[in-house]
């Protein structure tokens, strides 16, 4: 058998692990803060959230194909996640809002399978898995002992960016204010005079187009097949648990302790017992781990509840 | 007989005794649950072999179907989780079964098969119990994502510790004979069948006398207001524990079955999708409703693989399409059910069954209606919507204000 040497001997693969995971963990955070944007301005966990940014990657890869610019494409693709969002909130979210908590759910989830099969159908048919061209570019940059891609920096910034308009959008305007009220009680929100029916449309674009412009981001790096949300999805999960799913700071901080941890767990663990293989699980350890001190995540505000 | 054929007359007749007019109040009841059990246990006469491993699958993932009702329909706790208990359970079973089995601490004659089964439950239910208390602390979301992460986990686990669970290649078992004289009449799936029907029921009839009892009302208590329960002298933490832990006895029990019928177990056997799907099902069949249940694990199986081939049979859908885009249908028909029968489909039965007989076939008339107006409301929504965008609401105001 060969012998590994020891992780510990080398003081540039920390760093390296490291700065690969926040490379990583930007992917997880901007697909976190689509999930935290549904949650926050709606109140639902949206499983189908992942698919329908992989059907507009899909489309837009499309697009490519025709000949269309990598960053025309890019905000084609924001516009259509808009639009995708607000037209399932309305058509086959709307009846179910009123109804028991988990249908809205199980809807989600049968979405999840409609739209998986529909790309399937449509772009499946050729050679899987597809480029898509990323905006960002494809040199790499020293960082230190590591190299990166400009494309995850590009990530990276888009994620800044994206997190301080949700902030702002949340925290400092009118409409962020009647979107967060109309989630927290809708019935109050009725009577100030929100049109509550229009917030939750508008989160539900909000989050489509944020979490197509992850789709779009993440496809140069994971190649695009039907289902390479999926994996990119429960990670976004786990990070927006983690950081609060009421926080878009938190998603952030979350999805690049996600990655860290992943990469850190996947070396510097003994191979014998835990290793690579259980990268995963430990993470995800972690994860509840957390929750048990601070069950509503890390930057997550309490709930406080009144009788 | 036909699958679809041999479910229709089940339905038929046990909703029959139910709903028909001039049949005594407190026969209706017994009545249609003791005709609906008969068709199961003559199932074996009525159905060829594999439609029988369908339903024998059919009712494992009914007795895990039962246990997850517990803890989300009457307790209101989310999981997504159920699938790692149901491994659990599987596993606890396949390695007492696995005659080569290198463990130290078990003896390498398998164990009669039966008692395997009570094993699995045990192990889950232990398990549930540890995991219980952190779940206490967790509500909504938060506890779905937590159980999520519970079974991404599992399958990794598995195959990092081979050398107890056989890694990626799964543990072989000996399928168990029907025993006594009883072979030269049943063949060895009838047999598993017969197991797996008599554990659902075995769990379904504690499911409901537990339900009816003062635990069931208190799990009930607990999810309608955990204020008003405490109030009343209900400790919350442990009756939500409960409810945890008694759910995963359900997974594990449901797990060990799977075994058996199966006679492989790998860590693929029970995926991330099957184990969503379980809250699919207690949602299509119906949420706090042991008959939800039932529906619901029968749908779980025969939904993914019929379901596409029966819309087939429809006039206005090509085999094609069907063909092409299996997942389509399925999730169609997912939404649709949702979105006519928000309570399930035994809240949907069960509406009808309080009424009057007489109520019930104008009820059955008055459905095409119903479609109709719930297409009417989509129909407004997406108007709303559209008369919502501001060059048409631009316009709209220019309307009011010059006339037309």
């Amino acid at each position: 058998m060969l012998l590994t040497p020891s992780p510990w001997e080398d003081p540039s693969l920390f760093a390296e692990q490291v700065i690969a995971g926040l490379a990583t963990g930007s992917i997880y955070a901007l697909a976190a803060l689509s999930v935290v944007l549904i949650y926050r301005s709606t109140s639902v966990v949206n499983f189908a959230q992942g698919e329908m940014a992989m059907l507009v990657t899909f489309s837009m890869w499309s697009l490519t194909l025709a000949g269309f610019d990598a960053w025309m494409v890019i905000f084609i693709g924001l516009a259509l996640g808009f639009a995708l969002g607000g037209f399932v909130e309305r058509t086959i979210i709307r009846p179910v809002e009123d109804k028991p908590h988990l249908n809205v759910v199980v809807v989600t989830l049968g979405l999840f399978v409609f739209i998986n099969s529909v790309a399937t159908w449509i772009w499946a048919q050729g050679e899987l898995p597809k480029v898509f061209p990323s905006p960002f570019g494809d040199d790499s940059v020293d960082i230190g002992p590591a190299s990166v891609t400009t494309h995850s920096l590009g990530i990276l910034a888009t994620a800044l960016i994206v997190m301080a308009f949700l902030y702002l959008l949340f925290n400092k305007t009118k409409i962020g204010l009647a979107m967060r009220a109309s989630a927290q009680n809708p019935t109050a929100s009725r009577l100030m005079g929100i049109n509550v029916g229009r917030m939750l449309t508008l989160g539900w674009a909000l989050a489509g187009a944020v979490g197509a412009l992850a789709g779009m981001l993440v496809a140069p790096v994971t190649f695009l097949y039907p289902s390479f949300m999926l994996a990119v999805l429960l990670y976004a999960f786990a990070a927006a648990v983690l950081g609060g799913l009421d926080s878009p700071v938190g998603a952030i901080v979350g999805g690049f302790l996600v990655g860290v941890m992943e990469n850190l767990f996947g070396t510097y663990t003994p191979g014998d017992i835990l290793g690579p293989e259980m990268k995963l699980p430990l993470t995800l350890l972690v994860l509840v781990l957390v929750l048990l001190i601070k069950p509503t995540g890390l930057f997550g505000r309490e709930q406080v509840r009144r009788v | 007989m036909d699958i679809w054929l041999f479910l229709a007359l089940t339905a038929g007749c046990s909703a029959a005794l139910r709903l028909a007019p001039r049949i005594p109040d407190a026969y209706r009841v017994p009545g249609s649950v003791l005709v609906g059990l008969a068709f199961f246990v003559a199932a074996p006469i009525l159905l060829d072999d594999f439609r029988l491993f369908q339903l024998s699958r059919a009712a494992i993932w009914v007795t895990v179907a039962m246990g997850l009702n517990m803890l989300t329909g009457y307790n209101g706790q989310i999981s997504l989780g159920h699938g790692a208990f149901v491994l659990m359970g599987a596993y606890t079973s396949a390695i007492l079964l696995d005659s080569e089995s290198q463990l130290g601490f078990v003896d390498a004659t398998p164990w009669p098969y039966w008692t395997t089964i009570i094993a699995g439950g045990v192990i889950a239910g232990a398990v549930g119990l540890l995991l219980g208390f952190p779940a206490l602390r967790l509500s909504g979301p938060y506890l779905a994502i937590a159980t999520l992460a519970l079974v991404i986990s599992i399958p990794s686990m598995i195959r990092k510790y081979d050398e107890l669970t056989g890694g990626s290649q799964g543990l072989f078992i000996d399928q168990p004979e029907a025993p006594f004289g009883l072979a030269e009449h049943l063949n060895r799936d009838e047999w598993l069948y017969l197991v797996t029907l008599f554990v659902a029921v075995f769990m379904l009839v504690v499911a409901w006398s537990v339900l009816r009892g003062p635990l069931g009302r208190t799990f009930v208590a607990v999810r309608e207001s955990e204020t008003a329960a405490t109030a009343m002298g209900i400790n919350v933490a442990r009756t939500k524990v409960t409810a945890f832990t008694i759910s995963a006895v359900y997974a594990g029990v449901a797990g060990a079955t799977l075994t058996l019928l199966l006679g492989v177990m790998t860590p693929e056997s029970v995926d991330i999708t099957t184990s969503i799907n379980f809250l699919t099902a207690i949602v299509i069949g119906g949420l706090a409703s042991i008959l939800g249940s039932i529906i619901g694990g029968i749908v779980l199986v025969l939904l993914p693989s019929e379901g596409p081939e029966l819309v087939a049979r429809l006039p206005f859908v090509s085999e094609e399409t069907v063909n092409r885009a299996p997942g389509a249908i399925l999730g169609i028909l997912v939404i649709a059910v949702v979105l006519l029968m928000p309570y399930g489909m035994a809240g949907a039965y069960h509406r009808l069954a309080a009424q009057r007989p007489r109520t019930v076939m104008r009820a059955t008339r008055s459905i095409p209606a119903g479609a109709r107006s719930r297409l009417r409301e989509m129909r407004e929504n997406i108007r709303w919507w559209l008369e919502d965008l501001p060059w048409n609401r631009a316009k709209a105001e220019s309307t009011r204000e010059n006339g037309p």
